[in-house]
This record gives C-alpha cells, sequence and structure tokens, in this order.
C-alpha cells in the first residue's frame, strides 16, 4: 500500500464505530497484515471507538500508514473532548487481571497492538494512540 | 568587411583544448542524460535540488521545472524528515566525503520505492564544499524478491517448528520441541487454529514431552492457547507431563486444573478416543 | 443494518440462530430480545448461535452473548456458540475473553448433535 495513506473517522453515532472498523479493516489489509493481525486491529479499534461513542460524546478515529527501518505498520488515533482519563496508568490495568471473562476494553486493546500511548486531561479530553508493526 | 587576424599557434592549441573540454562536457551531459537506470542529480550546499536527468524524472515522477530549487527532503518519508535524516546525510557526507544508504523513498505522487543512494560531496581544487552529487537506483524489484524469499522460508519454518499432524478423524496432534516464547505461542495459536478449524478437530494433542523446561511465561502461553482452542469449541489434552514438569508446575502455583493432562502421547490418545466414543479393538480372526 | 440481519429459525426444538459478519451494535443488542421472544414462542430446548461469518469480537458482543446465554438458561435452555473463526478466537482469547461457561462447538453440525444429546460436561478428568 502506499504508505503515506492516511484518513480519519467521526465517531458520533453508533454506526460509526462500523465504519471505523470497516475502515480500520481495509487500512491494516492493505499495509499487509495477515489475517490474525488484522483482527487484532480491528477488535482494537472497535473498543476504542465504542468508548469514543459511549464514555466521551463523540471523538475522531485517525488512522496512518507508517515506517521504520523498511517495516511497514499503521498507527491509529483515538481523540475526544471528553472527560479525561484521572489515572491513565489504572484505566490500562483496571479489571484484566480480575477480568469476568469477557474481555476488557482498554487493557484488552493494549494486548492487541504493539505500542498504545495514553494523553488525557481532566475535563478537556483524551489522545489514544496505538502502534503495530507487520513482523518483518 | 572581416577582420582578419592571424591566429597564433598559442591560441589555436588554446581553443582545440577548449573545444575537446566542451566536446567532453557535452557528452558528460549526454551521459548524464541518457542513462536510465540512475537517477543522477546535484544538490547545492543546503540540499536544494540543482540539476535533474531523465531517470530522476522517471523514477521519482517530478519534472525538473518542477523540483530545481526544493529540498531534497521531498524525496523521503515523512517520519525521516522529522527524526532529521536528511541532513544528518549531508552531514556525514560532508564530513566523509560520501554517504550511502539503502531504504524508502518517496515520489511525487506519494507512493514510496525502496532506492540505494549515494551522497557525494563535490569539493573544489581548494577543498571547499561546492556542492553534492546525489545518485539513486530504485531497487523494488529486488526488494519484492528477497521479500517474497523471506516469506516462504518464514512459512517453511513455521511449519517445521510448529507441525499440527492430523492423527485420526477428529484428533489433531502438535509434538511441541523446545521451549515456548511470546512468539512461537503466536505461531502455535495461529497454526492449531488454524487446522482444528480446517480438520474439523474437536480434539487436540498437546504433547510437551520434547519441552525441556517449564517457567511461568511458557505455561501461561500454553493456558492460553488452550482458553482459545476451547473458545473455538474444541478440546485440548496436554500430555508427555513428566515428572520434573509436574514439580515444576505445582511449585510455581500453576494452576491447570481447568486442563485434562496425561502423562504419555498414548495416555492422552487413549482420553481422546474416549471423548469421541470412539474404542480400539483387535481384528475379528476367521 | 436492523435486527432483521439476525436470522432465527427454528429446527425442531432447537433455535438456529445467525449472526451477520459485522453487526453494528443496535444489532447485537436487538440479538437478545429476538432470542428470548423466540425461546418462549417456540418453547425451545436450546440455542445454536451461529457466528461463522462474524469477523470481530469484540467485549461488547462478548458482554450481550454472555447475557443472552445466561437468559437462555434461566428459561430452561442451553446455548451453545459455533463457528467461531481461528482469527476471532486468538484475539478474543488474548483481550481476555473465555465467555466463561458458555459451551462452543466447531461447527453448526456439531452444535446441532451436541444439544440433541445428553449434557456432556466441558470437565473431564
Amino acid at each position: 500500500m502506499n504508505a503515506a495513506a492516511q484518513g480519519e473517522v467521526q465517531i458520533q453515532t453508533e454506526s460509526d464505530i462500523v465504519i471505523a472498523r470497516r475502515t480500520v479493516r481495509e487500512a491494516a489489509a492493505q499495509t499487509g497484515f495477515n489475517l490474525t493481525d488484522v483482527t487484532r486491529i480491528v477488535t482494537a479499534s472497535s473498543e476504542l471507538a465504542r468508548n469514543l461513542f459511549k464514555y466521551a460524546g463523540g471523538g475522531v478515529m485517525r488512522w496512518r500508514g507508517i515506517e521504520d527501518k523498511g517495516c511497514l505498520g499503521i498507527e491509529l488515533q483515538f481523540i475526544d473532548q471528553g472527560p479525561g482519563i484521572p489515572d491513565t496508568g489504572l484505566a490500562l490495568q483496571e479489571g484484566y487481571s480480575t477480568g469476568d471473562g469477557l474481555g476488557m476494553g482498554l487493557p484488552g486493546a493494549k494486548r492487541l497492538v504493539d505500542e498504545l500511548e495514553i494523553q488525557s486531561v481532566v475535563g478537556k479530553g483524551t489522545k489514544i494512540t496505538l502502534k503495530k508493526w507487520r513482523k518483518s | 568587411m572581416k577582420t582578419q587576424m592571424r591566429p597564433n599557434s598559442g591560441q589555436k592549441q588554446k581553443s582545440a583544448a577548449a573545444k575537446e573540454i566542451t566536446q567532453n562536457s557535452d557528452l558528460l551531459q549526454l551521459l548524464v542524460d541518457s542513462i536510465k537506470d540512475y537517477a543522477i542529480i546535484l544538490l547545492d550546499t543546503d540540499g536544494n535540488v540543482l540539476t535533474w536527468n531523465s531517470a530522476a524524472e522517471r523514477l521519482k515522477g517530478w519534472k525538473a521545472e518542477e523540483i530545481i530549487g526544493q529540498n531534497f527532503a521531498r524525496f523521503y518519508p515523512v517520519e525521516d524528515v522529522e527524526k532529521g535524516k536528511t541532513k544528518m546525510e549531508l552531514k556525514v557526507a560532508s564530513e566523509e566525503g560520501r554517504f550511502e544508504d539503502e531504504g524508502w523513498r518517496v515520489r511525487k505522487d506519494g507512493s514510496r520505492f525502496w532506492a540505494n543512494v549515494v551522497i557525494t560531496a563535490l569539493r573544489d581544487k581548494n577543498g571547499e564544499l561546492r556542492a553534492f552529487g546525489k545518485v539513486t537506483r530504485d531497487l523494488t524489484d529486488r526488494r519484492q524478491n528477497e521479500e517474497k524469499i523471506k516469506k516462504q522460508a518464514q512459512e517453511i519454518l513455521e511449519m517445521a517448528t510448529v507441525p499440527v499432524v492430523q492423527v485420526w478423524e477428529g484428533i489433531v496432534l502438535v509434538p511441541l520441541i523446545g521451549t515456548l516464547d511470546s512468539q512461537r505461542t503466536q505461531q502455535l495459536m495461529e497454526r492449531l487454529l488454524h487446522r482444528v478449524t480446517e480438520t474439523g478437530s474437536p480434539i487436540a494433542l498437546l504433547d510437551i514431552t520434547g519441552v525441556p523446561t517449564i517457567d511461568t511465561q511458557t505455561a501461561q502461553h500454553l493456558i492460553e492457547t488452550i482458553s482459545a482452542v476451547r473458545l473455538l469449541g474444541a478440546e485440548v489434552i496436554l500430555t508427555g507431563v513428566r515428572p520434573v514438569i509436574a514439580q515444576t508446575l505445582v511449585h510455581l502455583g500453576i494452576d491447570l486444573t481447568n486442563v485434562i493432562t496425561r502423562s504419555s502421547l498414548t495416555a492422552g490418545l487413549r482420553m481422546a478416543l474416549t471423548i469421541l466414543k470412539l474404542d480400539v479393538a483387535p481384528l475379528k480372526t476367521l | 443494518m436492523n435486527a432483521d440481519s439476525i436470522s432465527v429459525i427454528k429446527v425442531r426444538d432447537i433455535l438456529m440462530v445467525t449472526m451477520p459478519p459485522d453487526p453494528d451494535d443496535p444489532t447485537v443488542s436487538a440479538l437478545q430480545d429476538k432470542v428470548l421472544s423466540a425461546m418462549e414462542r417456540y418453547e425451545a430446548k436450546g440455542v445454536v448461535l451461529d457466528i461463522s461469518s462474524v469477523e470481530t469480537l469484540d467485549s461488547f458482543f462478548a458482554r450481550t452473548v454472555s447475557e443472552t446465554a445466561q437468559m437462555v438458561t434461566l428459561m430452561g435452555g442451553r446455548t451453545i456458540i459455533a463457528g467461531m473463526r481461528p482469527a476471532v478466537a486468538v484475539t478474543a482469547t488474548e483481550i481476555g475473553l473465555t465467555l466463561g461457561n458458555i459451551e462452543t462447538a466447531l461447527s453448526v453440525d456439531r452444535a446441532l448433535d451436541m444439544v440433541t444429546s445428553k449434557p456432556r460436561s466441558k470437565k473431564l478428568q
């Protein structure tokens, strides 16, 4: 794929979550990820897009192809102007080890990707950045 | 009326020499213009494009008039420019005389190609840096072939390190040899799940006779694999649990009570047949 | 997309429920109502949920399915999830999804076998 490709999806309604999934699926497939990795990336995106819709009052998902030393990858950003996350460390840990077997949104998403970074200011908003690299 | 001047021999030699230089420089220009496989261009000391050749236009997409004067950073992916790669390259070329690199470059339309690039510092007789010469070669084809070979080798290696064998209708066997790191576990999970689905086998025998030691991480990986197989609707029987492994597992406090385990592959196979309501019986003699 | 994309068919006294490839949230939520009202109407013995077309299984889907299964149990039925794709199983495991006590089957065929025979305990030791 043209690694300079990028795009964004506004997440304002429930159906936007599906659009986000489909957009990510195509972008990940074009980057050359195998089916299992595509599924991981789409699932992580689904969790975070839903969080945007449910807890942040909407937001935007941005994606772009990235490259480092010949390795292709994908970067996703989930940006909102919602309430913010007071303790990001806790948010990534919470419930994961005491999971009820039903999968946890944020900690789960972290396991599916290579890098996950949260920038959040209480009262202003949150930006979550995900990166996944093709195994080369 | 023409003024005739008697040409003296000195003048004649000079003009012959000048003619030769002009001829050679014309030929050099022709060389640069005609070469198809190498984009040969000149950059000023700041990296702005001074000259262009037809190969450069073909390879990178820009026409001469569009690109002359622009900085050569335009040929690099955004991430590289942000990291200061272009400045670094000129610096090295300036200090050491040349810089060579293989990497991604960007065309006018945004598409990428894998290139071999040599940047040479051009100094005059006084040693002053006048410009940089940049020769770029498109290695995309070679790289694509390399990737293809790598992928094939990877697939063969995967099959060899995580063989999943169907031993009976409904039963697959994974004879694990060696330790299980994260990467291997992923390979194991993906391959095993794929084969289970493909063969429609409700039982997977995971034999760890060939796994020398087990640590917490390996055990976690195994448990994760077993979980995933269960999600599919198949069952895993962990076989080849030797005394030393059993001891280690208990000492590490690893909970395998939800997993069916047996000490030998034979015992595991027997269990599998029981679950499938199959039996092995001697042939009736005539 | 709407709830009609979930098909619910009665096969003898079993409900065959087929999920579409990429159901949106309202569709997933509709699953519960559809299944429960069908359970009541047909007094079904159990539900076979065919997810062989489903490409993404996230925590929302998993939660809804789990709740539905619990409700089906309360109504005296059994739920079996069939046909999970390998990539989905790998990803689900990695996000901590084990679906608890819900039974799963490799295919709809096997699921029907399971529901029509005696319930077999998952733990065999």
